[in-house]
């Protein structure tokens, strides 16, 4: 096992029929590493990103995510992740809680820890009181936080972030990037794809996806130099500018 | 694992603002109304007369049927012509002929001279017409060998005793086969629109990326409802037993048994289904068909042995065909597992095969 990097991913090819999802594309993301993954709706983002969680199987290429196969070892794989998707996924007929007990439960927790983070973990997101509401009646801002301490809730290596900050306020998503932060300051690797370009200047390197290939990959400093751009917007539309096919 | 598993699917059930109490009303539904609406006993069968006797033995012979309370008398004469032009016309389902010498020839005890024709538009409604038109005609000639001691020739000479359901009750024989309806239902239809709507809210997402065991995450999908199947019957048997006052011959035990080898069945058809639906609609279609071919080739409706082979070869892939005789077996006979290892056979290789498909054809990875 490399101890180096926490995902190598080596000429991944995702088709369904005639249409090619992920056309080719390679990369490496160290461990503790914050690594942004940008690109048009539609440009292949998701279902790369579902690949590396063991949720698709790739057409062809190889690739480890830590330290795991991704066409043989899913289920390995997925014990030492976590996955924020894009859509609320948690239970929304089961209390903030009672979510919080079964995905401890499934990750094999015992009864106690789990008692233990779930206190921590409502003191974290400031909504101790709402321990007993129902996620359903959550405003989009604390659900997204919900989903995300859950998902890190077996202190995975890497996490998943699918678009973890579409539509809140500006000053929701900053915080959230606080705890993005502190999770990376712990170790874990994540691996995080946003619209949003000023999220990608946070990032420590970001990859942008042209219809299904990698155009462009470095750290935000990197490219706005090699694309002579002021900041990261400038910088994403030159390169998802040269996108062919239609969403 | 299974423990968390298990409290998320009873919360769930319980939260559902219509589950618990469909539950609750289908067992009740089933016992209370559908015993009366599914008889077959008939009633009201339109009978025409053609009387060319006009004597007094036959007018006691047509009272006899009359007062029997199955028929309904729409002509009473001597015009072939006019009964058959009713029961072309749908107003006579039955036609009893009379011939000129009747009243002589009965008394005479050289002959009985009566014609019947039903219309069979209507088979059920055919087929008992003349059964009971010949009951009528039997009861009457018993009558009056009784009365004159003379011997008047029998019209038919049948002799029926039924074993087990001696009355015939209907209700009573109906009882257990809507069981079954009520417990096939259910198990089919909750698992498999549980997955689907757990697709629909993109749920299953989140738990397809854990590492579940697919044997956990279906068999946790299950066993809640062989609670809510064991609620259904045990409401079924006392509700049969409160208000018709039937009890099961056999030991209640047994019920259970066979009820728990369906319940694998059906609720591996249905966690199939679901597994290759994208949305309800699809899963429900699906499950409503099975159901409905289920049930009319189980022999709940029609007995089996009266169809075409072919058929027949059908219904050993119907999980309904072997529970419903297991049930009927158990609770109007007394039979026990040993006696019906057919049955028990049939179920557990239909769930073997159910289940395995279910669990085989869940994918945590697409």
């Amino acid at each position: 096992m490399n101890t180096e990097y926490a995902i190598r991913i080596r000429n991944l090819v995702k088709k369904f029929g005639d249409f090619t999802a992920v056309d080719n594309i390679s990369f490496d993301v160290r461990r503790g590493e914050i690594f942004g993954f940008l690109g048009a709706n539609g440009a292949g983002k998701t279902t790369a990103m579902r690949i590396l969680c063991g949720l698709s199987r790739p057409t062809s290429g190889s690739g480890t995510v830590a330290g795991f196969d991704i066409c043989r070892e899913q289920e390995k794989i997925k014990k030492n992740i976590g996955y924020m998707s894009q859509k609320f996924s948690l239970y929304p007929d089961l209390t903030v809680r009672e979510n919080i007990r079964l995905f401890g439960g499934i990750y094999g927790l015992k009864d106690r820890t789990i008692r233990e983070k779930t206190e921590k973990m409502l003191e974290m997101l400031g909504i101790r009181d709402a321990g007993d509401r129902f996620a359903a009646e959550l405003p989009l801002g604390w659900k997204q936080k919900l989903s995300f301490c859950i998902a890190l809730i077996h202190s995975p290596q890497i996490i998943f972030l699918d678009e973890p900050t579409g539509g809140v306020d500006p000053e929701t998503r900053r915080r959230f990037w606080e705890s993005i932060y502190d999770t990376a300051g712990n170790g874990t690797t994540v691996f995080v794809t946003t619209h949003y370009m000023d999220e990608a200047e946070y990032c420590d390197r970001v990859s942008i996806m042209v219809d299904g290939r990698i155009d462009a990959m470095d750290s935000p400093a990197g490219l706005k130099k090699k694309f002579s751009a002021g900041n990261m917007d400038e910088v994403f539309r030159t390169v998802a500018g040269r996108a062919v096919r239609e969403e | 694992m299974w423990k968390y598993l298990l409290e998320k699917e009873f919360k769930q059930f319980f939260r559902d603002p219509g589950l618990p109490r469909m539950a609750l009303a289908f067992p009740v539904l089933m016992m209370l109304v559908f015993p009366f609406a599914v008889s077959m006993d008939i009633r009201n069968i339109n009978l025409a007369a053609v009387d060319n006797c006009m004597s007094e033995e036959s007018s006691r012979l047509i009272e006899k049927c009359t007062s029997s309370g199955y028929f309904r008398l729409v002509y009473h004469g001597q015009s072939a012509d006019e009964a058959m032009r009713l029961m072309d016309n749908n107003k006579a389902d039955a036609i009893i002929t009379i011939m000129p010498g009747f009243d002589r020839e009965t008394v005479s005890g050289s002959g009985f001279p009566v014609g019947i024709k039903v219309n069979t538009v209507n088979g059920t409604k055919g087929s008992l017409g003349s059964q009971y038109i010949l009951q009528c005609v039997r009861s009457y000639v018993g009558e009056k060998n009784a009365a004159s001691g003379t011997t008047v020739p029998p019209a038919a000479d049948i002799s029926e005793k039924y074993y087990f359901n001696p009355g015939m009750d209907y209700k009573l024989f109906m009882i257990p086969a809507l069981i079954v309806i009520a417990i096939t239902m259910i198990t089919a239809f909750l698992p498999a629109l549980n997955i689907v709507s757990e697709k629909e809210a993109g749920t299953i997402e989140q738990i397809n990326v854990t590492p579940v065991s697919k044997t956990a995450f279906i068999a946790c999908k299950m066993i809640p409802y062989w609670a809510i199947a064991f609620f259904i019957l045990t409401a079924c048997l006392i509700i049969a037993w409160a208000v018709f006052g039937y009890t099961s011959r056999g030991s209640v035990l047994w019920l259970y048994l066979f009820t728990i080898l369906d319940i694998i069945v059906m609720a591996g058809l249905g966690l199939l289904i679901s597994n290759y639906s994208s949305n309800a609609q699809q899963a429900m279609f699906v499950i409503w068909f099975f159901a409905v071919i289920f049930m009319l080739m189980s022999g709940i409706f029609t007995p089996i042995a009266s169809m075409p082979q072919w058929a027949q070869y059908i219904t050993y892939l119907n999980p309904m065909r072997y529970f419903a005789d297991a049930m009927r077996a158990v609770y109007l006979k007394g039979s026990t597992p040993a006696e019906l290892w057919y049955d028990v056979a049939g179920l557990a290789a239909l769930g073997s095969v159910m289940v395995g498909a279910a669990v085989a054809s869940y994918r945590k990875t697409e």
